[in-house]
């Protein structure tokens, strides 16, 4: 168990800068979500953490002592790969005792731990068996349970569950929380589906371009995103260009609907003439069907169009509006789906729900 | 394209139905091995059999003479226990050598990378002779190896060549490329992350090379090792040309009774004996070393 402390650590092969003067911390036992889209530099920060890489600038302190340049064979973290990097020529029980064997631990002890930790990740009946015979499911939990053997300050884990399929990720999602609970180590997850990181994290570190965009508690992170790449990447929405008119009692802004706006922006936060963007987050949109030849009763917070598209997407069902040109969506589960093609709708919101940016950076909207 | 690929799965179906058709497929192959070795080898036979004269050649007859004399002879021992001393020592070196050069190969990328693996394949491109001939200049008393050490403070010159040494580093010389080359070509299946996962848990560099990547190069170093060890065994140009009387192996023998003594006899006899032993130890070795993937090694 231990702290993990990133101070203006950097990474560049080259020209490329692949980690850009980031600054993270980890408390003691928690479970950190490095979360971002591929190619944004997480998994580098990762290995950089368990030593695999070596940063070009800035440090590592892990548990309050500086690691930065030490090999990753002296330091107190453990990796676990996306391709498990599994051992080929040894047994399932030689791979979880192979790091209490590198720190010489004699052979009837660490047998015994290993097969403890093969318990713990529900293997133990495959002890003696060739990794190459076991299923996906079963290697990346030997995988696990061969850096917990060594007792790790902090376990390390480089998208182990991306090579699953949906549903046995999700059930070693729960399985991985569980553990956690259990072994009280602090974990640091690298992961590029949302969803993975709202169901394990403790706290959420979204990631872009080999910079930190926002770090917080799941919740925190989805309710008060502070720029439009984390609104983007945390989930669907509707996101509308708009530019900012009149200022005079509330923000209002033009936006492709014709119609202007009302938008919860104070009105020293933006002038007129700002470009904005405007994220309208589907499950914050009322909709209901109006008669096919009322006149649009737009207003400030209300625009009426015509449903395009359907889509079915299992449980919940996609509908697609179109209001003066611009394509808007909204889902409705399965059983609620009481819209059609060419319906004539209204959609409002509450204006206090909508997220404005300007520049990338949140300006107004969503909880205060 | 799709004809293609109906053709090979019609060609496939023929050999797994082993009809008609894959003896036909078979056939070039099997008419080469008989015309060039099957027939030489079953001549080669016959001739052992053949009885020995004073005056050269041989007397037709059936009589198991030529290997009592081979048995028999304490020159002829002295000579194979120098050969398999040779192959020994030889395969030894240039094992090792290769394991550490292609994993070196391996890790390397880009521009050293290739001329890692170019520098391996180039001395292939020259005749052996020539190239063994090469070491000469190099080993030989007044050679440069030898100014080279003089002037570094040593007191007097050492015929590295002709001699053991300059045969042993002619032979390794000759099988090294082969040895380099079946050892890398089984590390490119390597997944790099195993020895970062094994340096991860606590091996240092060395460790985690004999913990992971030694293993996973076994069934290379196996190969490497047969391939070695039967060429050097066998070895020819390197002691002919780099060694002294005393390097005779039992190939220069062989030659040796057959184009010098016209010994035909006991020429064959010998060669025989020498298949039949190198076909016992190659079958020997590759037991041991593919035996031990299996996992005996402790936990």
């Amino acid at each position: 168990m231990a702290e993990v402390t990133l101070s203006d650590l950097t990474k560049e092969y080259g020209d490329l800068t692949a980690v850009d003067a980031l600054d993270l911390s980890v408390d003691d036992g928690e479970l950190l979500c490095l979360l971002g889209p591929s190619g944004c530099g997480k998994s580098t920060t990762l290995r950089m953490l368990g030593g695999l890489e070596t940063p070009t600038g800035g440090d590592v302190h892990i548990g309050g002592t500086e690691a930065t340049d030490l090999p990753p064979y002296e330091r107190e973290t453990s990796m676990v790969f996306q391709s498990w990097a599994l051992f080929p020529h040894k047994s399932v029980l030689e791979n979880v005792a192979f790091g209490l064997k590198m720190d010489g631990v004699d052979g009837d002890e660490r047998r015994e731990r290993a097969r403890e930790m093969l318990d713990v990740v529900e293997m133990g009946e495959f002890a003696d068996h060739d990794p190459e015979d076991l299923s996906g499911g079963q290697k990346q939990r030997v995988a696990l349970a061969r850096s917990l053997a060594i007792e790790p300050d902090v376990l390390l884990l480089d998208e182990p569950l991306s090579n699953l399929d949906k549903r046995l990720r999700e059930q070693m999602q729960l399985e991985l929380r569980n553990i956690h609970d259990e072994v009280e180590t602090t974990f640091v997850h690298v992961t590029h589906d949302q969803n993975e990181a709202f169901t394990l994290a403790d706290s959420i570190a979204i990631m872009n371009d080999g910079e930190i965009e926002q770090v917080g508690e799941p919740r925190e992170v989805y309710d008060d995103p502070t720029s439009l790449f984390v609104e983007e990447f945390l989930g669907d929405t509707n996101l509308v260009a708009a530019e900012a008119a009149a200022t005079d009692g509330g923000v209002r802004a033009s936006t492709e609907f014709d119609t202007e706006i009302a938008l919860p922006v104070s009105e020293d936060a933006v002038s007129a003439g700002d470009a904005l963007t405007v994220s309208f987050r589907p499950e914050d949109l009322d909709v209901e069907r109006v008669d096919e030849n009322a006149g649009a009763a737009d207003d400030a917070s209300a625009l009426t169009g015509t449903v395009t598209d359907v889509l079915y997407r299992g449980s919940s069902v996609r509908f697609y509006v179109e209001i003066a040109g611009e394509s808007v969506f909204f889902e409705r589960s399965v059983g609620n789906a009481d819209f059609d093609t060419d319906d004539r709708v209204r959609v409002s919101w509450n204006t206090d729900d909508l997220l404005v940016f300007a520049g990338g950076d949140r300006v107004g909207g969503g909880t205060p | 394209m799709s004809d293609e690929n109906a053709a090979l799965a019609w060609l496939g179906e023929r050999i797994k139905a082993r009809d008609s058709t894959s003896v036909f497929l078979l056939a070039p192959l099997a008419a080469f091995e008989l015309a060039f070795f099957v027939v030489p080898f079953l001549i080669l036979v016959r001739m052992s059999l053949n009885e020995g004269t004073s005056s050269g050649s041989y007397a037709p007859g059936w009589t198991l003479g030529a290997y009592g004399d081979v048995l028999g002879s304490d020159i002829y021992r002295q000579v194979v226990v120098f050969s398999f001393e040779l192959g020994v020592v030889a395969t030894v070196i240039a094992v090792l050598l290769a394991l550490f050069y292609a994993y070196a190969a391996y890790r390397a990328d880009g521009v050293r990378k290739s001329i890692l693996l170019f520098s391996v394949i180039l001395p292939l491109l020259t005749t052996l002779v020539v190239k063994t001939y090469a070491w000469l200049p190099l080993l030989a008393p007044n050679g440069v190896l030898n100014d080279v050490l003089l002037a570094l403070g040593m007191g007097h010159r050492i015929q590295f060549a002709p001699g053991l040494v300059g045969t042993v580093v002619g032979q390794v010389y000759i099988v090294f490329p082969y040895a380099v080359l079946s050892i890398y070509s089984v590390l490119t299946t390597m997944d790099w992350d195993v020895v970062e996962a094994a340096r991860d848990l606590g091996a240092s560099r060395p460790r985690s090379f004999f913990e992971v990547v030694v293993p996973e190069a076994l069934p290379g170093i196996a190969v490497a090792t047969v391939v070695s060890f039967a060429w050097s065994v066998g070895a020819y140009a390197a002691p002919s040309q780099l060694g002294t009387g005393e390097q005779t192996t039992f190939a220069m023998e062989i030659g040796n009774l057959m184009l010098t003594q016209f010994d035909y006899p006991v020429g064959a006899a010998f060669s025989l004996l020498m298949l039949a032993a190198m076909l016992a130890v190659s079958l020997a070795v590759i037991r041991l070393l593919t035996g031990s993937i299996g996992g005996v090694e402790s936990v």
